[in-house]
């Protein structure tokens, strides 16, 4: 649907929840950026696509908060990748944010009447 | 795989991030977009066109390189996560691990820093710790600080602290008003008999209250009382602790038992504690001064020590001004003793550390300096290593370290360095104090007690910490300044920092050189003083003479013929004895502290009033004393045994009694008398003229002396035995003692030692200080020499390319070496001159400590100066003939 309209919710939609995104991928072990994009894209069936340009700015803006950490690990036989991590500050952020999207879907559903998926 | 990098950076160039920033992005970048373009290609697509696809994501007009811009420029987090203490700690830890590494990596540079250091810090600690038990450390008194002593004010007279006579000492007592009270304290030997050898120990006899004021209880039994301390009811004694150990065994029942002293019977009443030496370390007994009638109203005789304790409340000044007033008041009463006889209140503390102090500032000055000097060395070594290290610092930035942290860095280094070498400077202290102690001249009071302690500690810690502090800064700062990009650019040399560096550098050494010339050109005064002194003529030929003091008891020996007899008798004995060159008696060797003086009369002139005695300088010997001593007769004829109680009285005087008191005549055949005559017969007549000798110190003038012979003269007798032996005095020493106990076996023979030690002795402090500021000096010196040759090393070595130019260019060996040595040269020249002023300046302060030498004595600076230009000399020499051995295509090449 090569609408504007739509563009520019895209934007701002995924603007808002690409910090949880970001968040709840480094929960559970480290990953480098790639890594990250290419999940995103797997888990929401293709509908979330970030490119270079977007993601990283945003990996960097986190890591500047202090939410995630990231470190250059070199494997043996790779060259040495830049690995992102939650802190401890980032997991209080990613439990705040998952129970405020929570409220906001719910309160969305209810509104315009969509059932649960 | 193709090159994603140029792209990336072509959009990354506006942003305008630090290198190693835009580097890091890169390299993430270029990795996503690699695993990008496998991907696609995985999926089938064609390498071109994957290609394509990459790049037109990445040029995506996202606004991502502006949003990137937002977030780079925000500022900066320490990228160590959180800030909690945790991490702080954890962070210092780290940077003690990697410190550590750092320093055993060069072993060769920290040995030499903390070697450097350490003898700065040693040295400091040694005389910190003299300084602290003979200054610091408080009386063992109860209140020290309010008890003072009380001379006699007779500057007139030439005694600014004269000992005080009994009768005087009675009315401060009963007069002040500020006083809780006051004793009076006597010099007293005691001859100990019937209990093993007789042996001769030196006592006070004391007022009852003396311990009282002092505060201190005795360990065995109790001190005196009042009734005690009256003429007749005195026999009473207490033991100093060490005399209860070494003579009695510590024999807990030694209370109560009878001693037989001077052949009286004494009974022991105490024992005072461990470590109390009053008034010195040497007394061993006190008992009662008691007073009797006679004495007690005595105003002619000075003799006493008084102490006292200050009212609480009451200020010294307040006290001077009462015992002024009551001395003002005893001249009036009795102006025929006390005419200008004043009173006058010391601290004890300032008392028992005397005219030390000025030395021992003089010294931690000193020691101060050398500190400094060490400091300004490690400092230059850590300068110059902080310009080797700066590939390993452009790394570290790289990698992420904030310049905060760089400093911190450096800073625990130094302060690990400092740390290290207090632990190394306080080992050799313990060192040299073990030593210094043998060399401490006993005179220095409390130094007996010289030991480590937790204030020497504290300050030798809080001086590595400092110093840590101090000479870490200067390559921290460096460190801080430092410019990332020059240095990443391949073969860099460092550009602004280098030079600023230089120059600190330079700066250090013109400062060490500075101060190492102010501490030589003391060092060389003190020396130079120090020769003189050694080679003043003492007035007699100390060479093969044995001395011991044989002072007879006086009840035993209460008839001046009981005395002139044993004196004979000894002598004659004596004299026999192969070996023997001749003997003699005196009062008082020559360079003993004591003197005997006496007021005289010249006869033909009018009697001299009152408070304008004439005070002659008194010695009775015996006729050979001249003989023995080697003292030159000048006119006349010396004392013989001839002159006995039945001939007229004779005096032999001093040159300088003689030119003072009969300028211009012949003072021979004049007559004088010690006192008022009673008859006209009583004048003693002049019968020779000797050359002067020093009888109180070396480097005291000699005053005016009259010798009497032991014969004629009764009122002091000779303590002191002299003996001109043919072969090595001291092997005489048994054989001597033995023929006096052959006569009195139970006379006691101490103070056993030969003439030419005793002047050894009376010079061992100013031989002291001496010593401990030339090494200090010496240690200076070598300090600076490294410092110069670690200069000149490293200019050298930045040099190397301009020198191998210069070489190419067609310089010659010799124009090369002019060059280097000449920049080392200008550097001790400027030190030098900065030196000289400086030690013009301060030697001044120590003008006190030299004899013979003013404090800008002309040959001793320039001498010095001359010696650390050689010095320095040779130390910019060697690493500059380095410079020479420089291949110019060698270093072209690299270039």
């Amino acid at each position: 649907m090569s609408y504007i309209g739509s563009r520019v919710l895209d934007r701002e939609l995924k603007k808002g929840s690409a910090e949880l995104l970001i968040l709840s991928l480094v929960e559970d072990q480290p990953r480098h950026g790639y890594d990250i994009g290419q999940l995103i894209e797997q888990r929401s069936g293709g509908t979330l696509k970030f490119s270079v340009g977007s993601l990283y700015p945003l990996l960097y803006r986190l890591e500047k908060r202090g939410w995630i950490l990231g470190r250059w690990v070199e494997k043996p036989h790779q060259r040495r990748r830049r690995y992102y991590r939650l802190t401890a500050e980032g997991k209080k952020v990613l439990k705040a944010q998952r129970s405020s999207w929570r409220e906001f879907v719910a309160a969305i559903n209810s509104i315009a009447g969509i059932e649960p998926a | 795989m193709p090159v994603w990098k140029k792209e990336i950076r072509k959009h990354l160039a506006p942003l305008n991030l630090s290198p190693t920033r835009e580097a890091e992005i890169t390299e993430e970048l270029s990795q996503d977009l690699d695993d990008r373009y496998e991907r696609l290609i995985l999926d089938g697509l064609a390498k071109e066109e994957a290609y394509r696809r990459v790049l037109s994501e990445l040029s995506q007009s996202d606004r991502w390189t502006s949003d990137l811009r937002r977030v780079e420029s925000a500022h900066h987090k320490i990228i160590a996560g959180d800030h909690s203490r945790a991490n702080l700690l954890s962070d210092l830890w780290q940077d003690l691990r990697y410190a550590s590494r750092v320093l055993l990596k060069t072993p060769g540079f920290t040995a030499v820093a903390v070697i450097a250091l350490a003898l700065g810090i040693g040295a400091n600690s040694a005389i910190f710790s003299v300084i602290n038990s003979v200054l610091l450390r408080p009386l063992p008194y109860k209140d020290p600080d309010r008890l003072t002593m009380i001379w006699e004010e007779a500057s007139k007279n030439g005694y600014p602290q004269d000992t005080p006579t009994a009768a005087n000492f009675a009315d401060w007592r009963d007069q002040n008003q500020s006083f809780e009270g006051m004793a009076a304290i006597a010099d007293q030997s005691f001859n100990l008999t019937g209990a093993g050898d007789p042996e001769k120990l030196e006592g006070r006899r004391v007022s009852y209250n003396l311990f009282a004021l002092l505060g201190v209880d005795p360990q065995l039994g109790r001190t005196f009382t009042a009734e005690e301390d009256q003429a007749g009811a005195n026999r009473v004694v207490l033991l100093s602790h060490m005399l209860w150990q070494r003579r009695f065994a510590s024999n807990p029942d030694i209370v109560g038992k009878s001693l037989t002293l001077n052949n009286g019977s004494y009974t022991v009443v105490g024992v005072m504690p461990p470590q109390f030496q009053f008034p010195t370390p040497e007394d061993e007994l006190w008992v009662p001064i008691a007073f009797d009638s006679r004495e007690a109203a005595n105003r002619h005789r000075h003799y006493l020590e008084v102490l006292g304790r200050l009212k609480p409340g009451v200020t010294t000044d307040g006290a001077q001004a009462d015992m002024t007033t009551i001395a003002v008041r005893l001249q009036q009463q009795h102006p025929d003793s006390n005419t200008d006889i004043g009173a006058v209140i010391t601290p004890l503390q300032d008392q028992v550390v005397g005219d030390i102090k000025p030395a021992l500032m003089i010294l931690l000055g000193a020691v101060g300096l050398v500190l400094l000097i060490a400091c300004a060395n490690v400092a230059n070594l850590l300068l110059a290593r902080a310009a080797v290290r700066q590939k390993e610092i452009a790394v570290r930035v790289a990698l992420g370290a904030s310049r905060f942290r760089l400093v911190r860095q450096f800073l625990t280094e130094s302060v690990l360095l400092g740390t290290l070498a207090g632990i190394v400077g306080l080992a050799l202290s313990l060192v040299g104090l073990f030593f210094l102690r043998a060399f401490i001249p006993p005179n220095i009071a409390q130094a007996k007690v010289t030991s480590i302690d937790l204030r020497v500690l504290g300050f030798t810690l809080l001086i590595s910490i400092l110093t840590g502090l101090i000479f870490g800064l200067a390559p921290a700062t460096q460190a801080a300044k430092f410019n990332l990009n020059e240095t990443l650019k391949e073969g860099g040399r460092d550009a602004s920092s280098g030079s600023n560096s230089n120059r600190v550098r330079g700066l250090l050494v013109i400062a060490e050189v500075a101060v190492s010339l102010v501490l030589l050109i003391g060092a060389g005064l003190l020396i130079n003083s120090f020769r003189r002194l050694r080679n003043t003529d003492p007035g007699f030929r100390a060479d093969n003479l044995l001395t011991m003091k044989i002072v007879l008891p006086e009840p035993k020996y209460q008839e001046h013929k009981q005395r002139s007899a044993f004196y004979s008798d000894v002598i004659n004995r004596i004299e026999s004895l192969p070996g023997v060159k001749s003997a003699a008696v005196t009062t008082n060797l020559p360079l003993y502290r004591q003197g005997n003086s006496t007021g005289i009369m010249i006869e033909g002139r009018p009697e001299p009033p009152p408070g304008q005695d004439i005070i002659i300088t008194t010695r009775i010997v015996s006729p050979k004393f001249f003989e023995t001593m080697g003292i030159q007769l000048l006119k006349g004829r010396p004392l013989s045994d001839e002159d006995k109680t039945n001939t007229p009285g004779v005096v032999v005087i001093s040159e300088t009694m003689a030119q003072r008191y009969w300028p211009g005549e012949d003072a021979v055949g004049k007559r004088i008398f010690p006192g008022r005559p009673e008859r006209p017969e009583d004048w003693l007549q002049i019968v020779g003229v000797v050359n002067d000798v020093r009888q109180f110190q070396l480097d005291v003038e000699p005053k005016p002396q009259m010798y009497l012979t032991y014969k004629q003269a009764g009122f002091f007798a000779p303590r002191d035995l002299v003996v001109k032996t043919d072969v090595d005095p001291a092997s005489m020493a048994s054989t001597v003692r033995r023929t006096v106990w052959e006569i009195d076996k139970d006379q006691p023979v101490s103070n056993i030692s030969t003439m030419n030690e005793i002047l050894a002795e009376s010079i061992a402090r100013q031989r002291f200080i001496m010593l401990l500021l030339g090494i200090f000096a010496a240690v200076a010196m070598l300090l600076a020499a490294v410092g110069i040759y670690g200069v000149m090393s490293y200019s050298v070595a930045q040099r190397r390319s301009e020198i191998g130019i210069r070489m190419a260019l067609g310089a010659q060996k010799l124009d090369v070496l002019k060059l280097a040595v000449g920049q080392g040269l200008k550097l001790v020249c400027i030190g030098v001159v900065l030196g000289l002023a400086g030690a013009f300046a301060l030697t001044r302060l120590m003008s006190s400590l030299l004899f013979g030498i003013t404090a800008t004595d002309p040959s001793t600076f320039i001498g010095i100066s001359a010696l650390l230009i050689a010095v320095a000399l040779i130390a910019s020499y060697v690493p500059a003939r380095r410079a020479t051995k420089v291949d110019p295509l060698t270093v072209l090449r690299y270039e």
